[in-house]
């Protein structure tokens, strides 16, 4: 009991605690907040580069202050200063990446370095007049925050969020779409700008009490923590300063117990607790993805059972039958089988499963192009060893016109190279649908639609109801059967220029 | 919208944008009726964004005047809504389908009050035209890319402009989603709207617009697809990077 209330309870009664912790909330708060809108725009950069040309800016204002009025570290002026010292890095660095072909991240670089290293010379130079601790500027101190640091946060604050809460809507579509935003006449540039000099007060409230250097997690890490949990910008932004909040109160309590840097504590909270979202978020986590991608059936090994099943005449499959043909652990056949069933490819029947008709259309247009392919590979002089194997990988290339391509290339053929029957197109040929003659297989009756001019002389012509005779010469003669008793033969070019109305 | 339905959507006249010595768009003049569908067609970087942005009263003429429902483009705010390219818009953002067709009302609501009663009202009847109501509160990047040009589309009519500008909203899309996306552009242009949709695809061009305007520069034609789609027409504007220019559709009809 003693070790909790040591623990817990005695720091809150330290002022130099409470303090930290109210600047600190307040500060984060208000960088949570802001920082929704920054990672969202991909700004993140941007916010490192306004935190570190700062220094500029709070050394010129203390200068200024000293020589003209003779005050010692005049807040407001140092405040002014880092403002101004913000705009103008943000105006070099959109000036440089417009005029040259040094692009945005670069120009960013180049400027907030330059602006940096500026305000380090100024303040070492006039080490005589001013009296800032680079150190604790650059490191913070928020277990030191001051009076006046606690006033310039909470200004900055209220001001930063007054104008979120009020411009919510403008912040929002200019940076979601930002070229519907000027087509309904928001200023978008204005907009830019109001965000800049947010993103500004917001780093300057908080340097005092992180540093330069941790200010901009501060500003990323609970916005990002949040963007994996919501689905609104609203919402996002009321989470972001929860997890704000919450960084500065463990991370206060660990530097207490560690006895280390305060803003060095924060952020390791801040970053652990990043971590674990990213890990246990319920959709957008690490974990959900990973049970996302276990419980994926692939496409494979759906075709795999199709054809597995077609092969073995459509019904009574058990896990552990196929599992043995197909080559996969059963656990996967398994899931398979009820990922299929959900899907309507499959049924359960007394015996087992067995394939629905949706099913059996899909296993003969698979079976169709794995035989189209044996073929193909059997012309273009693949081993015959070698042959399913790789029709097996290609068969998975079954688009339409992929498959009617080989098709046609082949000159149709009926069986492949095993001598197995190729499964009609039977998208194509369905009672009702006009395609070409070539397609069509022995025994369809067709009425004749249109008759191309390599067909002219043919014998056909439109509106002829005829029979398809069986395929003669190894496959490379149509056969036509007339309704007075002739028989036709075509050339497959004959062939493909006519095209017919399919009537059963 | 109670607008005098003589006075053309959108009116342009004697328009010249340059950014250099090479103009982005020249002595362009071209009267849009109301209550047609357009489509815009010609090769990369003929202007076509240009013109786009024009229509929007974002770019300053050198010359001319771009006239929307009478009123100078860049004081037109509102009047024309425009849906995005899909590649334009961050998917990953966190919003609703709601909220997303609720930004079609902003330009209608003052900035200090909230959405009111018959704004909500609006935005859910523009999305039972889409027939996206069912999804109102699914986050936009967990719907198929036809329901994610829907859900733009239910912002513009939200909106209530009657002039709709799309962009490429047929780009990378299956034949399915282009099917959805066409049967919404049908249901606008039931309802009077005017429609400007900047198209890529030769071969369908003809199939989906009661109008074509083929640009390079300068407005190449401006007409009914059989004679926009004209073989010399075309090879003079594209300059042989099409070769596939027989068997349009369009075409046919005229032969």
């Amino acid at each position: 009991m003693e070790f909790v209330y040591q623990a817990l309870v005695y720091p809150l009664q330290q002022s130099f605690f409470q303090k930290a912790l109210i600047g600190g909330s307040i500060a984060a708060i208000v960088c949570s907040v802001v920082g929704c809108l920054v990672i969202l725009r991909r700004m993140a950069f941007l916010g490192d580069a306004l935190s570190h040309a700062m220094i500029a800016g709070v050394a010129g204002g203390y200068l200024f202050m000293k020589l003209v009025f003779q005050t010692e570290a005049y807040a407001p002026a140092m405040l002014v200063g880092s403002l101004i010292a913000a705009v103008v890095t943000v105006g070099s660095i959109g000036f440089v990446s417009r005029v040259s072909r040094v692009k945005d991240d670069a120009a960013i670089g180049i400027m907030y370095t330059g602006v940096f290293a500026a305000g380090v010379v100024m303040v070492s130079i006039f080490r005589n007049y001013i009296h800032i601790d680079l150190v604790h500027f650059i490191m913070g101190d928020v277990l030191g925050v001051a009076d006046h640091d606690l006033w310039v946060a909470a200004i900055a604050a209220s001001i930063v969020l007054t104008a979120v809460i009020l411009f919510f809507r403008q912040f929002q579509l200019s940076s979601f779409d930002p070229v519907m935003a000027a087509s309904i006449g928001m200023p978008v540039v204005l907009i830019d700008y109001a965000l800049t000099t947010c993103v500004s007060l917001v780093v300057v409230s908080a340097v005092s009490m992180v540093g330069v250097i941790l200010v901009v997690g501060l500003l990323i890490t609970p916005a990002a923590t949040a963007y994996l949990l919501c689905d609104r910008l609203d919402r996002m932004m009321m989470l972001s300063a929860v997890f704000g909040v919450t960084s500065v109160l463990g991370g206060l309590y660990l530097s207490i117990w560690l006895d280390s840097s305060g803003g060095g504590a924060i952020m390791i909270f801040c970053t652990l607790q990043f971590l674990v979202v990213l890990t246990v978020a319920p959709q957008y986590g690490l974990l959900a993805r990973w049970t996302r991608l276990r419980r994926m059936v692939p496409e494979q090994l759906v075709e795999d059972v199709l054809v597995t099943l077609t092969r073995q005449g459509g019904t009574a499959a058990t896990g552990s039958l196929l599992a043995g043909v197909i080559g996969a652990d059963q656990e996967r056949i398994s899931r398979a089988l009820k990922f299929m069933t959900r899907d309507g490819l499959l049924v359960q029947t007394p015996e087992g499963l067995s394939l629905s008709p949706d099913g059996e259309r899909e296993a003969r247009r698979i079976l169709r192009a794995h035989r189209l392919w044996e073929t193909y590979l059997h012309r273009v002089g693949i081993p015959a060893g070698e042959v399913h194997q790789k029709a097996h990988v290609l068969e998975h290339v079954h688009d339409r016109d992929s498959v009617e391509y080989l098709d046609d290339l082949l000159g149709h053929p009926i069986s492949d190279p095993h001598g197995a029957r190729i499964p009609e197109n039977h998208v194509s040929c369905e009672a009702g649908n006009i395609c070409s003659l070539s397609i069509l297989r022995e025994g369809r009756t067709v009425s004749i639609e249109s008759v191309g001019a390599a067909a002219q002389n043919s014998g056909l012509y439109p509106g002829q109801e005829v029979t398809i005779g069986p395929r003669l010469e190894d496959g490379v003669t149509w056969s036509v059967l007339l309704e007075d008793g002739r028989t036709i033969t075509l050339s497959h070019s004959v062939a493909d220029a006519i095209k017919a109305k399919v009537l059963s | 919208m109670g607008t005098n339905h003589d006075i053309p959507a959108i009116e342009v006249k004697n328009l010249t944008v340059s950014f250099g010595p090479r103009p982005a768009l020249l002595d362009m003049s071209v009267r849009i009726d109301q209550g047609v569908s357009v489509g815009i067609i010609g090769p990369n970087g003929a202007g076509k964004s240009t013109f786009i942005k024009a229509v929007l009263g974002f770019v300053k003429p050198d010359f001319g005047t771009v006239k929307i429902l009478g009123f100078p483009a860049a004081q037109a705010k509102g009047l024309v809504a425009y849906v995005p390219q899909r590649g334009a818009v961050d998917w990953d953002y966190p919003i609703t389908v709601a909220e997303v067709a609720m930004m079609g009302r902003y330009g209608h609501i003052p900035w200090w009050k909230d959405p009111s009663r018959s704004d909500w009202q609006i935005v859910q009847e523009a999305l039972e035209m889409v027939r996206m109501e069912e999804f109102s509160d699914r986050q936009i990047g967990q719907l198929s890319g036809g329901q994610q040009q829907r859900v733009f589309m239910a912002r513009a009519l939200a909106q209530g402009a009657d002039i709709l500008l799309l962009d490429e909203p047929f780009a990378g899309v299956d034949a399915a989603t282009e099917n959805a996306i066409l049967d919404v552009l049908d249901r606008a242009k039931k309802s009077g709207r005017t429609l400007l949709v900047v198209h890529h695809d030769l071969t369908t061009a003809g199939e989906y617009f009661d109008l074509l305007m083929l640009i390079k520069q300068r407005l190449y034609a401006y007409g009914s697809p059989e004679a926009v789609l004209n073989p010399d027409l075309l090879g003079e504007v594209y300059e042989g990077k099409l070769r596939v220019f027989s068997g349009l559709k369009g075409q046919r009809e005229s032969v």
